[in-house]
């Protein structure tokens, strides 16, 4: 990122908290447009408190979060368009499953963004047809595999045309294999340029996608460097424990 | 036996009136008061709930007397017995019904709202399209036993006049005094009219959730 380029999304001093217990301490993160930003650590760390804070899912209780700019909170508008400007997919996918495929990816766009329900459907077709499952347009969720399911729900999120994706550990629920499919599809929007930040535990993913990776620990960002550098010389004694842990297995 | 099923058929409409009328009302007001006791902020809350408590606290019977005999006499405001049972009876199960619709929309995964509102999706469309259709699927086997409980609880509309089964089994018994006979039909036909109701809630309850998980 150049010194006079404005980041993309920016995070200033945000904290979660739950009731009164906050599990995210003052973390600050610039991420450019068209960065790869992994977010790793232990279970605990808060990761996916972070990542919910950036979208207000869990509103920060503490700081500021800027989409270009501009900051967002406060009105129930800017906040909408802070989420129709951020895609998030969901661990658990979070299809509705009493919808089609096309519907479900159709959805946001005819009624959140109001276009007209043909061409509504045209771009949900082709967000489908992007993740590879056209052919799964009319199937319900329930009779996809998990890893199709994963895809519909990166298809729901890219429908919207955000400018930045979300992503909680995607590929948690799901054996290997399948994955490998919903990873290979994050690889793509990534060689795409699009801006994405990645709550992963897939090291190979961090170290191949990643332009950046964060490192987490206890609420508070340990570390964080170019993907080369942090996966293969970390600084901290926490990161490589970390890192010699989950390699371990 | 077929004199007086012939006498008390004279009520079935009524009582059917009453029953599906009643539950319509119930039906449409019970899920504005369902969604206002879940919102986040007790000063909507709190009216729903008093509402729904005060409804449920007082006898049927009361409220029929409160409807027809004080409202519904003054002489702005005629109600006939039949409106007057319709009223009562479906704010009741309003209150009812709210209360299963709740436990529906609770039963609805956490997932799915935050689903929406990442999507950015307006309140109304979430309900309606994300949200509604799931905690149906739940909320009608209950519906469906309120149906059931209303077509009986509707008995209670001829002590204020309504011309249903029990107020013809009543009439009838006072002039031939078969009392036994006269209301081991009336109890017969409440018997059979609760018959489509069970079915009905079984036959939407296996479609619904066919469509939900099916392709
Ligand atoms: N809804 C909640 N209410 C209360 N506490 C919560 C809630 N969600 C998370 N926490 C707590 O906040 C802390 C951070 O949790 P978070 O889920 O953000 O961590 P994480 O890094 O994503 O972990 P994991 O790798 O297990 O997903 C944990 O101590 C967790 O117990
Ligand atoms: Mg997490």
């Amino acid at each position: 990122m150049t010194p006079e380029s404005k980041p993309l999304l920016t995070l200033d001093g945000v904290c979660v908290a739950y009731r009164h217990q906050e599990v995210v301490h003052d973390v600050s993160l610039d991420v450019a447009a068209g960065e790869v930003v992994a977010l790793i650590g232990p279970s605990g760390a808060g990761k996916s408190s972070l990542l919910r804070a950036i979208n207000f899912l869990e509103p920060p209780s503490k700081g500021r979060i800027l989409l270009e700019g501009v900051e967002v909170g406060g009105s129930r508008r800017t906040l909408d368009a802070l989420r129709r400007d951020v895609g998030m997919v969901f661990q658990s996918f979070n299809l509705f499953p009493h919808l089609t495929a096309l519907q479900n990816v159709m959805l946001a766009p005819e009624h959140t963004l109001g276009l007209p329900r043909e061409q509504a459907r045209e771009r949900a077709m082709r967000q489908l047809t992007h993740v590879g499952l056209a052919e799964r347009a009319d199937a319900k969720p329930g009779k996809c595999s998990g890893g199709q399911q994963q895809r519909i729900a990166i298809a729901r999120a890219l429908a919207m045309e955000p400018k930045v994706m979300l992503f909680d550990e995607p590929t948690s629920a799901l054996d290997p294999e399948l994955g490998a499919e919903v990873l290979a599809t994050m690889r793509t929007l990534a060689g795409e340029g699009m801006t994405m930040v990645v709550v992963t535990h897939e090291m190979h993913f961090a170290e191949d996608v990643a332009d950046r990776v964060v490192f987490m620990a206890d609420g508070h960002v340990v570390e964080e460097n170019s993907a080369g550098k942090l996966m293969r010389d970390p600084q901290h004694p926490r990161t490589q424990r970390f890192l010699n842990a989950v390699r371990g297995r | 036996m077929g004199t007086i099923l012939s006498t008390l058929a004279d009520g079935v409409a009524q009582t059917i009136g009453i029953t599906l009328a009643a539950f319509a009302v119930a039906a449409v007001l019970g899920l504005p008061l369902a969604v206002l006791r879940r919102s986040g902020h007790w000063l909507v809350r709190l009216p729903a709930v008093v509402v729904v408590e005060v409804l449920r606290a007082v006898p049927p019977i009361v409220w029929l007397f409160l409807i027809y005999f004080s409202l519904g006499s003054t002489d702005n405001l005629q109600l006939t017995t039949f409106q007057a049972a319709v009223i009562g009876l479906g704010l009741i199960y309003a209150a009812h019904l709210s209360e299963a619709y709740r436990a529906g929309l609770d039963a609805v995964p956490a997932g799915q709202w935050e689903a929406t509102r990442a999507l950015a999706l307006p309140r109304t469309q979430a309900y309606v399209r994300v949200i509604l259709p799931q905690a149906l699927i739940v909320v009608i086997p209950p519906m469906a036993t309120f149906a059931i409980a209303l077509l009986k609880d509707s008995a209670i509309a001829s002590v204020i006049g309504a011309t249903d089964i029990t107020f013809q089994a009543v009439q009838l018994t006072q002039q031939d005094l078969n009392g036994l006979g006269n209301f081991t039909v009336a109890g017969l036909l409440y018997i059979a009219l609760g018959i489509p109701f069970a079915v009905v809630a079984r036959g939407a309850d296996r479609v619904l959730s066919r469509r939900l998980v099916g392709a």
